[in-house]
């Protein structure tokens, strides 16, 4: 990915790929394809999946999830050897890539820039309810000191992700190590508490998906959201994984600062979501 | 039944060919060596004793040049062109007459929805990032795209995205999609009778969401691409006019395909999880029309600035003078960029939507309408007194402009509300939108694939069956298209698989509609031809000694890419030259001369022209 995998230059013309398999070559890499079969294998799982759903014979029932599990493994496997070839392998003989970085950076923002129209359509169908089909026909406890909490703790981690990264740029390893721990920790504490909500909400309330327009919205929001944060905190590991093993330093760091850019961003989105669809949907009142 | 299992059968024919061909030119890849290294494990450009890419299927399948995937996403888009042009051919048959006799109408319905999902989704995108990949890096002087290996994986999230979208038509149980390719509720949401509430429309809409992915990725790589990639004497002053149409188009993706994205995975929890997203008491099907063309009318700016930017690119090598108000036609590309986010709801005129909304929707789509005629003055100027030289490419410039003109034109009609309650839905919409998708975007691919042949093949294709394949395809494109203009103010209404029916006049329709399917055909043929004219030429056709086909040094035009494929050709005579290559099989290449005799000795030259 991007300049930062620069490792070899040739006679001026760099070559992307040097450590990837197949070995031996500079612009040849197994893994864009292993993990597209891998990422176009779980769309083929869900296919199987509502087709069985539907009825069709053509596979067996356990067809679908088998092929979205054994496909997301090769997913894994593709991305693994993919981050491992392109910035892991090589990260101390490549020296410090300013270039590469401010690339990487931009290609986050960018992202998070489609990002803003991903989750937008939620929100519109949400704003469209409430000048449309709204009140709804029944409303859960939302506003309760679980979502209180919840929010703290992201806030909170969103904190120590920053003090961890100027930890790390002051040249403070002991200090970054921890904060970063204490962010990971955090979130997924976050995560635990919306896996509760969630069971909250369907096993005791009994408010499901399918339970109408304010059900679309929540579970629609909070499930994107909540896929967000998880992918986050998989970042996060990922990160916390490399710093154990001593990568990253005051000037190396951009991986930091990129998943340090997605997981503000998270974030933000997280407060705009308690405001409106939490808190906004009490304040307008249910019937 | 039996006609429509034959076409069907038929279909299914052709498509079995066409994959045989696409494989046997792998096979023939094996040694596609265009002039110089490139292929078969040759070092490249700067001869360094290593090897790049492995040889045979491995390297397409591994390959993270940013000119090797451009000739992935080529081939590619010229499959599902075909494919998409035979279910049309059916379609037509099937209009020769009023009644239903070809094939029925369910399996109308089904051809009508692939064939536009597969001609936006899997050609046109596909067909610009085709040209975009091989000819931004060289055209900025990157080393390669900024992000190689997410470029390959964008392209290959496409073929399975194919697969989905068509599986409909061959995995036994599933029915085609018959939703047409706005996909718009509640039919879309599996209400009615029909086969809509299938597995068959799941599985196209998985298949779409997939494809927006690779989009996506796609849009973000050029933006950094050109953003942080650029040679230093590459400014933004002198960007060429080909990356700021890509830059823009890349920006529209950004917002308009994530949003696509979500709507079609809200579809899906309608369809199959009970939610309520498009439903009548939820969000309502209006609701899906308002995301659907949020990101659908950017979407036809997507398909149009890349190719508009290619005939600002290729018409003035061919005229003999350099563009005329460049600054104007990137200011108007800009403009028509931030615009077209603001107009989407002239697709509803008809819904019933608030007055007072809809008038503010005609005015900016009016306005749309002067940004878009500051790119046509411009062209004109640019040939006026011009030394025009009417090669393959220029002729398919000059087409798209004339078809630009009409296609534009009708727009403006239909963005004045008036005028659209009696034209929308009609067969008048179809004629303006195909006299951009086919007049504009499928020209402007036919003039891009020309004028880089030299550059894809380093041989020359055969001028007089191009020139052939040009006046087929414009006189094609003006019969069909225009018929259906006509069609269109006699109130033939669109999607329908019949026409024997009691309002209007019969025999004119009929007439109009054997006119369009004539075109149709013609347009079919010229097609056939230029295929041919490829395949042939580039196997059998004369190596180009000339590194400067079309004389642009004369003209002080000689860009980029053509430097750098003197260097390429340089680089090969200077290692005893590709023909020795290609004869003498044995010896694939001598990486001892090609560490010494490297090209590194020519100089960068500056960004554009
Ligand atoms: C001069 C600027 C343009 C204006 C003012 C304009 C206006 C319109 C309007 C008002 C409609 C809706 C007609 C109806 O359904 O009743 C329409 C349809 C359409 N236009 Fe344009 N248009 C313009 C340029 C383009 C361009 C450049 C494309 C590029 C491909 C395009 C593609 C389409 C398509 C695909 C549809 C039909 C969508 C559908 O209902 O399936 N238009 N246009
Ligand atoms: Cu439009």
């Amino acid at each position: 990915m991007g300049v930062a995998d620069d490792t070899e230059d040739h006679g001026g013309h760099h070559l992307p790929a040097v450590e990837d398999w197949p070995q031996g070559f500079g612009e040849a890499s197994w893994w864009p394809f292993v993990s597209a079969a891998g990422g176009a294998g779980i769309y083929v799982g869900a296919a199987l999946f509502i087709m069985t759903s539907g009825g069709s014979d053509l596979v067996p029932q356990i067809a679908g999830p088998a092929v979205i599990v054994g496909s997301i493994g090769l997913f894994l496997v593709g991305l693994y050897g993919w981050l491992y070839h392109a910035f892991v392998s090589a990260f101390w003989s490549g020296g410090t890539d300013e270039h590469g970085s401010r690339t990487l950076r931009f290609a986050m923002l960018l992202f998070l820039g489609t990002e803003v129209s991903t989750f937008g359509a939620g929100f519109i169908y949400y704003f469209f309810i409430r000048a449309g089909a709204w009140p709804p026909a029944e409303l859960p406890p939302l506003v309760s000191s679980l979502v209180l909490a919840n929010t703290a703790l992201l806030v909170l981690s969103s904190v120590t992700l920053h003090y961890a990264h100027v930890g790390l740029r002051k040249g403070n390893r002991g200090r970054f190590l921890g904060l970063l721990a204490a962010t990971l920790v955090l979130g997924a504490v976050f995560i635990g508490g919306q896996v509760f909500e969630y069971y909250e909400f369907i096993v005791h309330e009994g408010f499901t998906l399918t339970d109408g327009i304010f059900a679309s919205a929540f579970f629609g929001l909070t499930g994107l959201h909540g896929l967000h944060v998880t992918l986050g905190a998989v970042l996060l590991g990922i990160v916390f994984v490399r710093s154990l093993f001593g990568q990253y330093s005051a000037e190396r760091h951009t991986s930091v600062s990129t998943v340090s850019m997605y997981w503000h961003f998270v974030d933000v989105v997280w407060i705009f979501l308690v405001v409106v669809l939490y808190v906004g949907a009490v304040i307008g009142g249910a019937a | 039944m039996a006609n429509g299992q034959i076409a069907l059968t038929l279909l299914m024919g052709v498509l079995l060919v066409a994959v045989a061909a696409f494989l046997t030119r792998i096979e023939d890849w094996r040694s596609y060596t265009p002039l110089a290294g490139g292929g078969g494990g040759t070092a490249e450009e700067s001869g360094y004793a290593h090897e790049e890419k492995p040889g045979g299927l491995i390297r397409w399948l591994t390959t993270v040049d940013h000119k090797d995937i451009g000739m992935l996403y080529g081939t590619y888009a010229l499959a599902t062109f075909t494919i998409g042009g035979l279910m049309v051919m059916i379609m037509r048959a099937e209009l020769l007459d009023p009644a239903a006799t070809l094939i029925e109408s369910t399996t109308y319905n089904g051809l009508l929805t692939s064939h536009g999902i597969t001609m936006l989704f899997l050609f046109g995108t596909p067909i610009i990032a085709a040209f975009s990949n091989y000819f931004i890096p060289l055209i900025i002087g990157a080393d390669d795209m900024a992000f190689p290996r997410i470029n390959a994986i964008a392209f290959w999230l496409l073929p399975p995205g194919a697969l989905l979208i068509w599986a409909g038509f061959f995995v036994p149980g599933l029915a085609p999609a018959q939703v047409g390719w706005t996909m718009y509720a509640p039919l879309s949401v599996g209400v009615g009778a029909g086969t809509q509430s299938g597995a068959g429309v799941d599985l196209m809409l998985l298949g779409l969401h997939l494809t927006g992915v690779s989009a996506t990725m796609g849009a973000i790589n050029f933006i950094a691409t050109i953003f942080t990639e650029r040679a230093e004497d590459c400014t933004w002053a002198n960007l060429d006019i080909f990356s700021w149409t890509i830059l823009t188009q890349s920006g529209l993706i950004l917002f308009a395909f994530p949003l696509l994205g979500s709507a079609l995975v809200m579809l899906l929890l309608d369809r199959n999880f009970g939610t309520t997203f498009f439903a009548v008491e939820g969000g309502s099907p209006i609701l899906w029309q308002h995301l659907f063309w949020f990101f659908g009318h950017p979407e036809v700016y997507i398909l149009f600035l890349p190719p508009a930017g290619l005939i600002s690119l290729i018409l003035p090598k061919f005229s003999g003078r350099k563009l005329f108000g460049f600054k104007f036609v990137v200011y108007s590309t800009l403009a028509i960029g931030v615009l077209s986010f603001g107009v989407w709801a002239h697709h509803m005129f008809t819904t019933g939507i608030d007055p007072r909304i809809r008038g503010s929707f005609m005015a900016v789509s009016l306005a749309i309408a002067i940004p878009s005629a500051v790119k046509v003055f411009n062209w004109i100027t640019t040939m006026w007194n011009g030394r025009v030289r009417l090669t393959a490419p220029m002729l398919f410039s000059i087409g798209t402009i004339s078809n630009f003109i009409i296609g534009g034109i009708t727009g403006v009609f239909l963005a004045a509300i008036p005028v659209d309650l009696v034209l929308h839905d009609t067969y008048y919409v179809v004629g303006h939108f195909h006299y951009i998708v086919m007049g504009v975007l499928g020209f402007m691919t036919f003039a891009g694939l020309y004028y880089w042949f030299p550059i894809f093949t380093g041989r020359m294709y055969q001028r007089t069956l191009a020139k052939w394949h040009f006046w087929l395809t414009f006189v094609g494109t003006q019969l069909t298209f225009f018929a259906m203009l006509l069609l269109g103010y006699l109130g033939m209404p669109r999607r329908y698989a019949t026409y024997d029916f009691p309002i209007g006049p019969v025999d004119p329709v009929t007439a109009l509609h054997q006119v369009a399917t004539l075109g149709a055909f013609l347009i079919a043929i010229g097609f056939v031809i230029h295929v041919w004219n490829f395949v042939q030429s580039w196997s059998e056709g004369p190596i180009l000694e000339d590194e400067d086909p079309w004389n642009l040094k004369e003209i002080g035009q000689y860009t980029r890419e053509w430097e750098w494929h003197h260097r390429r050709m340089e680089t090969a005579i200077a290692d005893g030259g590709d023909e020795e290559v290609a004869t003498d099989g044995g010896k694939e290449s001598n990486e001892e001369e090609l560490t010494t005799d490297g090209g590194e000795n020519v100089s960068e030259t500056d960004c554009s022209d």
